[in-house]
């Protein structure tokens, strides 16, 4: 009994590892292949790769996006993590009816979909434009300020302070921290797993945002990631071998991301205690 | 004690909630004002979408202007420009809009009637009548030109001369012939060399609108506004073909770019109906050259259809922002006088413009060796001159949306009148 | 929303020790949030007023009038944007909980100590929401073709006689669209029910083993109870998601066939974009998005709520 357990719980990890795998192989041997060969779905390896890799650096400003889509996401990362979980905790730990209502009317701010609130939010950049130009429009800032503070991630790290032995809290005070010293100094430390989950959601997020870097970021030199991808595939007549070695590339970095973080899953497995 | 912090708490929502409506009217007064802020900027900025070509093209004009200009192209995708410019536009802030801009023509309606005092009008900088007839509808409003037409949509049948003489026709038997003949065609070449006849996208009626504009009508009447749909004859014939096909059992259904490109790449359908602009993917394939000529597009069989259609094509634009003048002038100079310049278009990049006076020039009559020594934009520029003109109106694409569905449910037996009469009525409630 | 919050975990009014250490960590506490809270107030609020306010208006482009309740009305006899509801709200009903049910699976799968290659496996899983978009609606579009993969795959296998056109039946294509989805969120969801599941107490389990409870048990009495704040936390995020779903339909189906796949996003995004633009109805469609969200979330919040 316990055998065919076992050999099922195998089988069906495998099967759901193919499922997803699978396309990203065919995404590598595109990359090898011509764009004919690739519209035709050619499943073997072709000798066009660095062919493809020249077309890209040479003819498409891949550095500049590449180095923009990184300033941008680790900035956004960074401060992600540090607003989101400071109101996440301020939230669960301090918890008053007052500070529920207001939680409530901030996740009411993830409701609407984004394209709606898009152009009030570029009018208001743009007002800021003539006066603090380093935050209007067309500039790195202006992609990343609004994206940084989310109630996803408040309500992320609310949930998960749930989970968080609140008496190390009163540890804290009698030791004699401050409120903000316990927050340093004891829950990030302790949520670990969390931050390093939500590093991952919030890189990635960054790193695939679309529609406002599109509308915000003009310049070429500004050029994000997904915005250069979306050029490659505009023409009449788009290289398709080219676009999936650009693909390839623009997955690099997340995956490497989460290959990184997944280390401190493991290594928070003994950090995080319960109670 | 609770209850006083319940109040406290409500306080401050309604002081946010205050603060917030105030900000939002207040914001209004600080649109409007940008724009027109004077200062000749240092440099010109243009929005194109295609690297190959509308893009090269730009690129091309910038060489041969005569005048110092400091033009920088930038290439987004289509549909990223009309994302940008509806944000930028609607948002009143004219903030990072581009000097020049290309639009669809199919699009151009929309933008000019949404945004009026976005645009700069350019009729002291070109003669409208040196450009193909058919283009300067969708290019202008309110009698005034904004519009700079550059690229023809003239469509062709383009198709495997392998194929179809292995099915026993010839050039002159594609030559204008009705789609009737064209469907018939296709069975025939079906059964004898096994291949299909056409790669279509249920979900593209770009065929469709080949059909329509060949017999001189669009989704909309001639002023462009009136939902055109249960009495036109002509996009009824063409759902009557359009089904035809579909049942005839020579289709290669696609779903994308991609695969509509693979269809003819691999060599698995007999013809290509399109623009002329499809000939650089049909060239890409480069195995295949000597195999394809090019036949004029199919006509309705109706009166008043013609063997020549538009699918695309576009024109540049200018934004009413300082540098204006300096754009409108630079497009004026080269796209809108230099019978050289197009001469290197044709040359370089492939790219057929619409100035008339161009296509007397040597680059024309060139022979292309892939399609079998055609004299290819010799013939496609003989049959722009007989493309008929329509008013494509605002709402192309929210209407063939519209047909999209119906087009569904025609196909699965829904009777046409049904179709088209459903189809009337969402299209006039949706675009009232 | 609050009332349901207040029994999902611990009461404030635990740790007030005296009437003023309680003020001062509250006001603390502010502080916390304070950041949060003028920032949301700013990119969302800001915005989200200015859009109800555009939601009574309608026009073209910057031609705006305001026209009262109009779009509201509009909305009822609109088949578009039936069309979009009903899709979208099959998306939800079937994706969801598919979705959540298999990435619940796979994270408790692979939280077995004993279970070898389990980075592999948690990896590969995970792999598929690190793609970007274009990527992804490239792979699954190529996959459903006609000629496709999945079609080869099937007939190999002669579950079917003749290729299916995916992407060009109205039925097929919603499934295609679901399959997308789940493909891509399943790990996504299974990350956070693992870090989740390493912050639960492993002697539950032993002691649950030595009372001689199966592994069902285990799930159903330890696992789902010790996760429901992030069972609660995905599925609003999911529905949320899914109401919103706009790039996988956008990529792969563009909505077709006819409208069979067309999400509410996506005709907000047709009305601003695609057609002439008429900002003020498409404000007035995500503002149903928006009462669809609240309703839902608050029914989740009392159904996880209730049992506890």
């Amino acid at each position: 009994m316990n055998k065919f357990k076992r050999i099922a719980t195998y089988t069906f990890l495998s099967a759901a590892a193919i499922v997803s795998i699978f396309p990203f192989l065919w995404m590598l041997v595109s990359m090898t292949n011509r764009s004919v060969d690739v519209t035709q779905g050619r499943l073997l390896p072709g000798t066009h790769l660095f062919e493809n890799l020249r077309v890209l650096f040479e003819s498409v400003n891949m550095v500049t996006a590449l180095v923009n889509s990184t300033i941008i996401a680790v900035i956004t990362t960074f401060f992600t993590l540090l607003i989101g979980s400071l109101a996440g905790y301020g939230f669960e730990i301090y918890r008053t009816p007052g500070k529920d209502r207001v939680f409530n009317l901030l996740l009411l701010s993830m409701m609407i979909p984004f394209a709606a609130i898009m152009i009030p939010l570029y009018r208001l950049f743009g007002g800021v434009s003539s006066t603090v130009s380093f935050l209007g429009i067309d500039t790195l800032a202006a992609a990343i300020l609004p994206t940084v503070i989310t109630a996803f991630f408040i309500f992320f790290f609310r949930q998960n302070t749930k989970m968080f032995a609140k008496d190390l809290v009163e540890a804290g005070r009698i030791d004699g921290l401050s409120e903000l010293g316990i927050f340093f100094r004891i829950y990030l430390p302790t949520m670990k797993t969390t931050y390093a989950a939500a590093a991952i959601i919030a890189f990635m997020n960054s790193w695939n945002n679309y529609l406002w870097p599109l509308v915000v970021l003009q310049s070429p030199e500004n050029q994000t990631i997904p915005l250069l991808i979306s050029n490659l595939g505009a023409g009449y007549t788009p290289d398709f071998g080219v676009i999936m070695t650009a693909i390839v590339i623009a997955t690099l970095p997340t995956a490497i991301v989460f290959f990184i973080m997944q280390k401190h899953f493991v290594a928070g497995m003994m950090g995080s205690v319960k109670g | 004690m609770k209850d006083f912090h319940y109040k406290k708490s409500w306080l401050i929502a309604l002081a946010l909630a205050v603060f917030l409506v105030l900000a939002a009217c207040s914001s209004d007064e600080e649109s409007g004002a940008s724009g027109d802020g004077g200062e000749e900027p240092d440099k010109i900025t243009a929005w194109a979408w295609d690297p190959n070509f509308n893009i090269a093209a730009l690129d091309i004009a910038k060489e041969s202007y005569d005048d110092d200009i400091d033009l920088e192209i930038i290439e987004n995708a289509q549909d990223d420009i009309v994302s940008k410019l509806n944000t930028g536009l609607s948002s009143g802030s004219m903030k990072g809009m581009p000097n020049i801009v290309l639009i669809e023509d199919q699009r151009a309606q929309s933008f000019l009637q949404s945004y009026p005092d976005a645009f700069y009008p350019i009729d002291d900088y070109i003669n409208p009548d040196d450009f193909a007839s058919y283009k300067l509808a969708p290019t202008s409003f309110d009698d005034q030109q904004y519009g700079l037409p550059f690229d023809t949509g003239v469509t062709g049948l383009f198709f495997r001369t392998d194929y179809l003489e292995e099915a026993g026709y010839s050039m002159e038997d594609l030559t204008d012939i009705t789609w009737e003949k064209y469907i018939e065609i296709g069975q025939d070449v079906k059964e004898k060399t096994g291949k299909d006849m056409i790669s279509l996208d249920p979900n593209d009626l770009g065929i469709i609108r080949i059909m329509i504009q060949s017999a001189g009508v669009w989704y909309v009447d001639e002023e462009g506004t009136n939902v055109n749909i249960t009495d036109n004859e002509p996009l009824r014939k063409a759902f009557e073909n359009y089904k035809a096909m579909m049942e005839a059992d020579f289709i290669k259904a696609n779903s994308d770019w991609s695969q509509y490109l693979a269809a003819f790449n691999g060599g698995d359908v007999a013809t290509v109906p399109s623009g002329n602009w499809i000939g650089a993917s049909i060239e890409a394939e480069e195995e295949q050259s000597g195999n394809w000529g090019v036949a004029p597009i199919p006509r309705l069989d109706m009166d008043g259809a013609v063997n020549a259609s538009n699918l695309g094509g576009s024109s540049f634009y200018v934004l009413d922002i300082p540098g204006k003048e300096q754009a409108a002038e630079f497009l004026g100079d080269t796209f809108g006088a230099d019978e050289e310049f197009y001469q290197e278009l044709v040359n370089e990049v492939g790219a057929l413009g619409t100035y008339t006076p161009a296509s007397d020039g040597e680059a024309y009559q060139k022979e292309n060796e892939f399609f079998g020594d055609q004299s290819l934009i010799s013939d496609f520029s003989t049959w722009v001159e007989d493309i008929p003109s329509v008013n494509y109106g605002m709402h192309t694409y929210a209407i063939e949306d519209i047909l999209a569905a119906e087009m569904q449910n025609y196909l699965k037996g829904k009777s046409l009148d049904d179709a088209l009469a459903d189809a009337q009525g969402q299209a006039e409630a949706q675009l009232k | 929303m609050s009332k349901v919050m207040e029994s999902s975990s611990s009461s404030y009014k635990g740790h007030k020790k005296s009437i003023g250490n309680w003020y001062k960590k509250n006001y603390i506490g502010w502080l916390f949030i304070l950041i949060a809270v003028v920032g949301i107030s700013l990119f969302y609020f800001y915005p989200m007023i200015r859009a109800l306010l555009l939601s009574f208006q309608s026009g073209m482009g910057s031609n705006l009038e305001y026209v009262g309740l109009d779009n509201y009305i509009r909305l009822f006899s609109d088949p578009t944007f039936i069309a979009a509801l009903t899709n979208t709200f099959i998306y939800l009903l079937i994706q969801v909980p598919v979705m959540i049910i298999l990435a619940l699976f796979f994270s408790v799968l692979l939280n077995d100590a004993t279970l070898k290659f389990k980075g592999f496996f948690r990896t590969a899983i995970f792999l598929p929401c690190v793609t970007s978009l274009v990527a992804y609606a490239v792979i699954f579009k190529y996959l459903f073709g006609v000629d496709g993969l999945i079609n080869q795959f099937l007939l190999d296998l002669s579950l079917i006689s003749q290729p299916l056109n995916w992407l060009a039946d109205p039925v097929l294509a919603k499934i295609t669209i679901i399959i997308a989805i789940t493909w891509r969120w399943t790990g996504y969801n299974m990350i956070f029910y693992l870090s989740a599941l390493q912050n639960v107490d492993k002697s539950m389990y032993e002691a649950a083993k030595i009372d001689g409870a199966t592994s069902f048990q285990q799930f159903f009495y330890i696992t789902v109870p010790m996760l429901k704040p992030i069972i609660l936390f995905t599925s609003i995020i999911s529905t949320i998601g899914t109401l919103q779903i706009f790039d996988e339909i956008m990529n792969i189906t563009n909505g077709g066939p006819g409208n069979a796949t067309l999400s509410i996003s996506m005709y907000i995004y047709n009305l601003s974009f695609e057609y002439s633009p008429d900002f003020g109805y498409a404000a007035t469609v995500s503002y149903v998005i928006v009462i669809l969200v609240v309703v839902l979330s608050l029914i989740q919040f009392k159904v996880a709520g209730d049992d506890k």
